[in-house]
Formats: C-alpha cells, sequence, structure tokens
C-alpha cells in the first residue's frame, strides 16, 4: 500500500497539482478543501503526512495545525505549510503553530518531492 | 549497498585495472606492440577515470583524462609507440597508482604537474621531454594549461564538511533528522563521525530530545544551495555548519574517545561565523581556516601501577563476579533467567575477569633468569656438567603464582642435578655425552601452565626409595606399589634419599614441601621417570589464584564446590553396582577400570550424608598424582564460575579444603581438595596396611 497524504487548499487547481507531482511520485492523495474538512477527514484517517495551505475559508492553516497538535495522536504526524513567501519571519512563523516544514509556492515538483522525502520515511 | 561499499568496489576495480594495466605496460616496455596491449591498459584508465568522477575524486579524475587522452591517441595508431613513449606511459603509471592510493586513503594527491605536461608535450607529437621522475623539471609545459588546470581540481577537490546537530525542536512537530541525513546521503555525503559527547546517562535520557551531532562529508560537486535546501525545515541554523575543505570539529566522538588518562588535545575552535545578512535558506557558512594540528596525544607505552591498587582491582572484580551471580540468581528466580543483557553482563564480567587477571600476568622469565646461575653454582660444586635449555620464558603466569613458584623451581632444578645427572665419568660410562642436559620449559595446557623440568640423568632409583621408605615406615614392609607409587613416595614428609645429605638437597626442605607449595597455589606436581634415561617434574598450574570452575554439590546440608578441572563424569549407580572391598573402601566398576568410591561426608566427617551408593550422585574425579577416582556426594546442585577465597587466611588451612567462596545466595561454601581427598584416602590404605 502507498503512503498517504493529505493535501489541504481552497483552490482546486492548487490540490489538481499537488495531486500530479505527488501521485507522480507514487503517494496516494487524499484532499480536503478547508481546515474543517480536514479535521473531519483526519477523525478516521491516519495520513503520513499533511500538506496545507495558509488562506483557507472556515478552518485555514494554522488553526487546522493548532487542532492537529492538540490531539496526541498526532503529535508526530509531520505537517508541510504551503506558502507564497519565504521570508523568515513566515517561516518562524510556522514552526511556532506546529509545522514541520514548507513549500514555497509556486513549487517545483522535484523540490516538492525532496520537501516530502525529508519529513517521512 | 552503501556507497562506501560501492566505493570499496570500486578501489578493487582499481586494483584489478592497476594490475592488469601494469602487466601490459611491462609487454609494451618489452616491445609487445599488439594492439589490444594499448587497448587493455586503455581501459583500466578508463574504468578508474569513469569511478573517479562518480565518487568525486577530482584529482584523479583530472589525471587519469589527460592519461586517456594520451592512450586514446595510441589506440588510435595516431602515435606510434616508441621505446621512449612506452617509458613515459609507465612512469604515467607509476602516478596513477599513487593517485589511486590517495583516492583510498584521503591523503594528498601525488604531485602529478609535470606529468600532465610531459603527457600533454606527448600527444603533440614530442615525447623527446618525458620527465625521468614525476617531480623532474618540466619546464616546457602549457603553463596557462596547467594552471587552469590545477586551479580546476583545487575548486573540485575541496569537499563540503557539514556538521549538523539537531536540536529538540527539529524533532518536534513530526520532524526527523534521520530523513535529512538520509537525504544528505543520498547526495554523496558520508557520515566521518558522530558526535555522542551530548548523550546523557539513562535516567536523564529523554526520548523527544535529540543528542547526537553528526558530521559528514560532501562531495565537492555538490552545490551549496541542494544542500541549504535539505536543512530548510531546520529550526535553529546554527545546529547546521557547512564549511569547504576538512573541518577540526571538536567534541567527543566514537573514533576519539576521550580517556581519563590523556586528556583530550586542545581543538581549535571552529567559529559559526553568521553572514550579516542571514541568507535564506538561512545556514550558517564559515569559509575553511587552517585547521590547528591537534596537539599528538602519546600515551607513555607502560605505567607502573602499585601491586596493592592491582589486587584491590582483581579483589573487587572478584567482588563483582559474586555480585553478578547473586543477581542472576535473583533474576532467574523471578523467571528472568533468559533476560539478553544478563548474558551480556556475564559474559562482561568474565571479560572483565580475563582482563584484569591479564594485569598481573608477568612472563615466567624473571623466575627462569634465576636458573642458569643455580646451575653454574651446582656445576661448581658437584663437578657435574650441565647443559641448560630453557623454552617458553614469554610464558605467562599470574604474579602471585610467580612469586611463589621460584623457590619451588629452584629445589626442582638442584634435586635434577644432585640426584639425577650423574658425574661425566659415570655419564660416560652409561654411554651418554659427559655433559647432562637439564630442560626448563613452560607452556600452556588447557586452563593451566605446566612448567617442566627435565634431565637425562639416572632417573629415580625406585628400589632405593622403597627401601628408604620402609626403613623410615613410610610405607609397610610388605606393601606392593606400582612404580608410580614407588615415584610419589619421594614426596612423602621427612623422606629424602641423599647417600650424604649435601649442602644442596639436604637443607631440611624435602619434595614434600615441594609438593606442598605447589598445592599452595592451586597446582599439582607428577613425575615421570624412566632408569638410566631420566626424570621429568611437571608443575601443572593455575592460570589464576582467584577463580574456579566449580561444580556446586550437596552433602548433608552442607555446599560444596568440585573445581571442574577434576571432574570426568558424573552417574548414578544401581543398587549393589558399588562394592566393598577390605580396608574399608568400595569400588565401582566404570567399563572395566575398579575405580575407589570415597565418600565426601567421611572424608570430611560430615553427618548426616547418604551413605548408599545407589542413592547417592558419584563423580568421577581424575587427579594429576592419585589416578581417578570416584568422589560420593548426595546431589549435584548447579555448575558456575566461583570466586576462590582462602581459608588460611581468614581460618586456617584444613585437610581436603582448598579454600572456600560465597555462593550466588550468600551463603559459604567449601571448595574440596580433590587432589587431597583423593590422595588421603591413598597414603590411608597403605597405613592401613601396616
Amino acid at each position: 500500500m502507498s503512503i498517504q497524504i493529505l493535501t489541504v487548499d481552497d483552490s482546486p487547481s492548487m490540490r489538481a497539482l499537488l495531486r500530479a507531482a505527488l501521485t507522480g511520485e507514487g503517494y496516494r492523495v487524499d484532499e480536503a478543501e478547508d481546515g474543517r474538512s480536514a479535521m473531519e477527514w483526519l477523525a478516521s484517517n491516519r495520513p503520513a503526512l499533511v500538506i496545507t495551505d495558509i488562506n483557507m475559508p472556515r478552518l485555514d492553516g494554522f488553526g487546522l495545525i493548532a487542532e492537529v497538535r492538540a490531539q496526541a495522536q498526532f503529535n508526530a504526524l509531520p505537517i508541510l505549510v504551503l506558502t507564497t513567501e519565504s521570508s523568515p519571519e513566515k517561516k518562524a512563523r510556522a514552526r511556532a503553530a506546529g509545522a514541520t516544514g514548507w513549500i514555497v509556492k509556486p513549487f517545483d515538483p522535484a523540490k516538492l518531492a525532496a520537501a516530502v522525502r525529508r519529513v517521512i520515511h | 549497498m552503501t556507497l562506501d561499499e560501492i566505493q570499496a568496489v570500486f578501489f578493487q576495480e582499481c586494483e584489478e585495472g592497476v594490475a592488469a594495466a601494469e602487466t601490459a605496460l611491462l609487454a609494451l616496455k618489452a616491445g609487445d606492440r599488439d594492439g589490444e596491449t594499448i587497448n587493455t591498459i586503455f581501459r583500466a584508465v578508463h574504468s578508474i577515470k569513469g569511478g573517479a568522477g562518480a565518487f568525486a575524486f577530482a584529482a584523479l579524475q583530472s589525471f587519469t583524462h589527460h592519461f586517456e587522452t594520451l592512450l586514446d591517441k595510441v589506440r588510435d595508431g595516431e602515435l606510434a609507440v616508441t621505446p621512449t613513449l612506452a617509458d613515459l606511459l609507465m612512469a604515467a603509471f607509476d602516478i596513477l597508482v599513487d593517485h589511486v592510493a590517495a583516492a583510498r586513503e584521503g591523503s594528498t594527491p601525488p604531485p602529478d604537474e609535470a606529468m600532465v605536461a610531459a603527457l600533454q608535450d606527448a600527444l603533440a607529437g614530442d615525447v623527446a621531454h618525458a620527465p625521468a621522475s614525476a617531480t623532474g623539471d618540466g619546464l616546457s609545459f602549457d603553463l596557462a594549461a596547467m594552471m587552469a588546470d590545477t586551479l580546476a581540481v583545487a575548486e573540485e577537490a575541496s569537499e563540503w564538511t557539514l556538521s549538523f546537530t539537531p536540536t529538540r525542536e527539529d524533532l518536534a512537530n513530526g520532524g526527523e533528522p534521520l530523513l535529512l541525513i538520509r537525504e544528505i546521503l543520498s547526495l554523496g555525503g558520508r557520515i566521518e563521525r558522530v558526535d555522542v559527547s551530548r548523550l546523557p546517562t539513562l535516567d536523564q535520557f529523554e526520548a523527544d530530545a535529540a543528542w547526537l551531532g553528526w558530521t559528514i562529508a560532501i562531495p565537492g560537486t555538490v552545490e551549496e544551495s541542494a544542500i541549504c535546501d535539505v536543512f530548510d525545515f531546520v529550526a535553529d541554523p546554527a545546529s547546521v555548519r557547512l564549511v569547504r575543505g576538512e573541518e577540526d570539529a571538536g567534541g567527543a566522538s566514537f573514533d576519539e574517545p576521550s580517556s581519563p588518562i590523556a586528556p583530550p588535545a586542545p581543538v581549535a575552535p571552529v567559529a559559526t561565523v553568521a553572514p550579516p545578512t542571514m541568507p535564506s535558506p538561512s545556514l550558517a557558512t564559515t569559509p575553511s581556516a587552517p585547521s590547528e594540528p591537534r596537539a599528538a596525544t602519546t600515551a607513555p607505552a607502560m605505567i607502573r601501577v602499585d601491586l596493592e591498587k592491582l589486587d584491590r582491582l582483581v579483589d573487587l572484580v572478584g567482588e563483582l563476579v559474586i555480585t553478578q551471580a547473586m543477581l542472576s540468581q535473583r533474576l532467574s528466580s523471578h523467571g528472568m533467567a533468559a533476560a539478553e543483557e544478563l548474558a551480556d553482563i556475564d559474559q562482561l564480567t568474565r571479560e572483565l575477569q580475563d582482563s584484569a587477571m591479564a594485569i598481573r600476568a608477568q612472563p615466567v622469565k624473571s623466575v627462569f633468569s634465576r636458573v642458569p646461575r643455580i646451575v653454574r653454582e651446582l656445576e661448581a660444586s658437584t663437578g657435574k656438567r650441565v647443559m641448560l635449555e630453557v623454552e617458553g620464558e614469554a610464558t605467562e603466569l599470574d604474579k602471585t603464582v610467580i612469586e611463589r613458584i621460584g623457590e619451588p623451581l629452584t629445589h626442582l632444578v638442584r634435586n635434577c642435578i644432585d640426584h639425577g645427572i650423574e658425574l661425566p665419568a659415570d655419564r660416560v660410562a652409561r654411554g651418554k655425552p659427559a655433559e647432562g642436559r637439564l630442560r626448563l620449559a613452560a607452556e600452556h595446557k588447557g586452563s593451566r601452565i605446566v612448567i617442566s623440568v627435565s634431565d637425562d640423568g639416572a632417573g629415580i632409583d625406585r628400589a632405593r626409595v622403597l627401601a628408604v621408605a620402609v626403613e623410615r615406615g613410610i610405607v609397610a614392609p610388605d606393601a606392593r606399589l606400582t612404580d608410580d607409587e614407588i615415584d610419589q613416595l619421594i614426596f612423602a614428609p621427612g623422606f629424602s634419599t641423599a647417600r650424604t645429605v649435601s649442602n644442596i638437597s639436604g637443607r631440611g626442605v624435602g619434595m614434600d614441601v615441594v609438593r606442598q607449595n605447589v598445592q599452595g597455589l592451586g597446582g599439582r606436581i607428577s613425575i615421570q621417570s624412566m632408569p638410566g634415561a631420566g626424570s621429568t617434574f611437571a608443575l601443572a598450574l593455575p592460570l589464576t589464584l582467584a577463580i574456579v570452575d566449580g561444580m556446586i554439590v550437596r552433602v548433608a546440608d552442607q555446599t560444596y564446590i568440585i573445581p571442574l578441572t577434576h571432574v570426568v563424569e558424573s552417574l548414578r549407580p544401581e543398587t549393589g553396582a558399588v562394592q566393598r572391598t577390605g580396608f574399608g573402601t568400595s569400588v565401582l566398576n566404570v567399563r572395566g577400570a575398579f575405580l575407589p568410591v570415597l565418600s565426601v561426608a567421611e572424608q570430611l566427617h560430615v553427618r548426616g550424608g547418604v551413605t548408599e551408593p545407589s542413592e547417592a550422585v558419584l563423580i568421577v574425579v581424575e587427579t594429576e598424582n592419585s589416578g581417578t577416582a570416584i568422589l560420593m556426594v548426595d546431589a549435584i546442585v548447579d555448575q558456575r564460575q566461583v570466586v576462590i577465597k582462602s581459608l588460611e587466611t581468614h581460618y586456617q588451612q584444613v585437610d581436603g579444603v582448598a579454600g572456600a567462596t560465597i555462593l550466588g545466595d550468600g551463603h559459604v561454601a567449601l571448595i574440596l581438595d580433590v587432589e587431597g581427598i583423593v590422595a588421603l584416602r591413598g597414603s590411608m590404605q597403605w597405613l592401613k596396611a601396616s
């Protein structure tokens, strides 16, 4: 069984790009359109990785990370955030919120794959 | 296959290629102009170049490139093979070999500028300037080409040295530093060192904190940004340090453990210099600073240690063995006997014990070296002529044994010369060389060291020995003794056969004292004698005085240890199998041999033991001097290594008991002196006969 990754983004095009890049690497991809539906999906699923956008309706990326980390079972779940800005301040904020790492948009499939490799076995 | 393994395969290929090329070059030099000969050289150099590129051995790659280019021309027939060219190729080959060795050992590549220039000259059809040696003054080379080349080499050759010390934050939020290292290794990096100095003790260990640090070498060809990208998510930029070239990394590591004796050499600190504007991805890089040479940690080869300290160590190790046994007993009573760690500790304890014992070990040379002088003195005083042969001087023995073996050994040597070796005239009359031969030898035999003293003298005069023994009331006049038993008589207390009490042997110290001394050391003495041909006295000594492998047996309510070296087998006799003979002794027929059965309870005057042999356990024991016998005990309890505690030191010598030990449950058990018990019965038999 292939490795399961959850992508969370409100933009269908971005979700499709992620899906294409990740399935190309052999990963199995599930999608959620915002933080809230991601939490609902996580209630019954244990992915190997969550890749999430920051700006989303209902529950944003930081909110999602906070709720995920609040659950002991997800202590060690790697979470990568998609960010358009690569400023150290933004990164520091993402880390403080509990993100494992980040992917700068627009992403290059090879760099995405490398980033994923650095957080899942 | 790991990168290191692949690299090892590469060097193996290099070796094969080099060997093939050498054979071909020699043929070439001898006049062989076959196309395949050149081809062989070309292929070898080509494949080395390929591997050198893959593993980023830039200097090797660069040199093989030049070499290959020339060989290619020769192969294509564009260049004719002249003796001068053959010499050049041979010289280039020698440098190639140095290059391969340098790449393998990670040392500085050999200087090859002159050779590269010569190769380039040869390529242009000018082989006249082939350098005589690699360091020859090749002044006619293209300086610009060479400069460009060496510059390229310098840039490529310099490896990245990365040190990565993850912090607790890197393990939080699903982070896993291991994956980053995996990623770096996939870029061609190889782990040089792992810093374990921050690892705390077990009670302070936290699973979610980061304790290790890695030093990783990355090929110089890997781009800095590729390396930095890997550490993009690392929380603290200071935990990653990337420099070009070698770095004198500080901190303890696996290959350089800090020693309590020699403090670790001071290490030149490499400052983490943060650039004024932190670039993104932020990674502190420092230029490769010339590293300070490490102060050589030259530990002295020898140290003098107070013997008392050493004995204390040996004593403590002995206590450790006992405590370990207790722990093992306690754990097995809780069903944890199979714990893997227990086996490990057992193994370690034994090794520790062996090591501690080894510290006390000394070559027997210190004792043997006294003998030549004794021999010379005896030659002078007796008029006998003796040639001394010494063998196995380097054999090691416990210091205490060495110290206490000197006197018995001296006595045996005196005895051999005084009683064994004949006067020159007598020897010649008996057809022997006038000069007698005395051989002193030491050797390992199982868990014992056997020191033997042999002479080629007259051997034991058994008739005389027996006559003296009868005269002194040691044996009954009508006793029938075997040759061996007669030989044993010389160890009987107060026995001396010297016709005149010489000032050599007759000092009131007889062979009985020699035997006592040897037995006191847990050793055994045996004699082999052949009338007219000489005698051999063999001292079988324990390697150490502190430990014995023992069988734990029960007799009545007492626990005893039978040293395992004596034990041959154990059996349960059928009813009536043990037969009573005269003199109150019993025998058992063991596969055709009648062996005396001795009740341990009876010998040691213990009441309440099993008296009926069919209800007891019989242990067949072998002795050095008194043959094979059977000890009767109630039951066998266990078998284990025990630490010998002297009974004499704490109480007094007891017949039939060699010492005592403390068992795992804290009880004291006596260690049986099997030799003594069996011998006791032997002498009793003679005495009873009278």
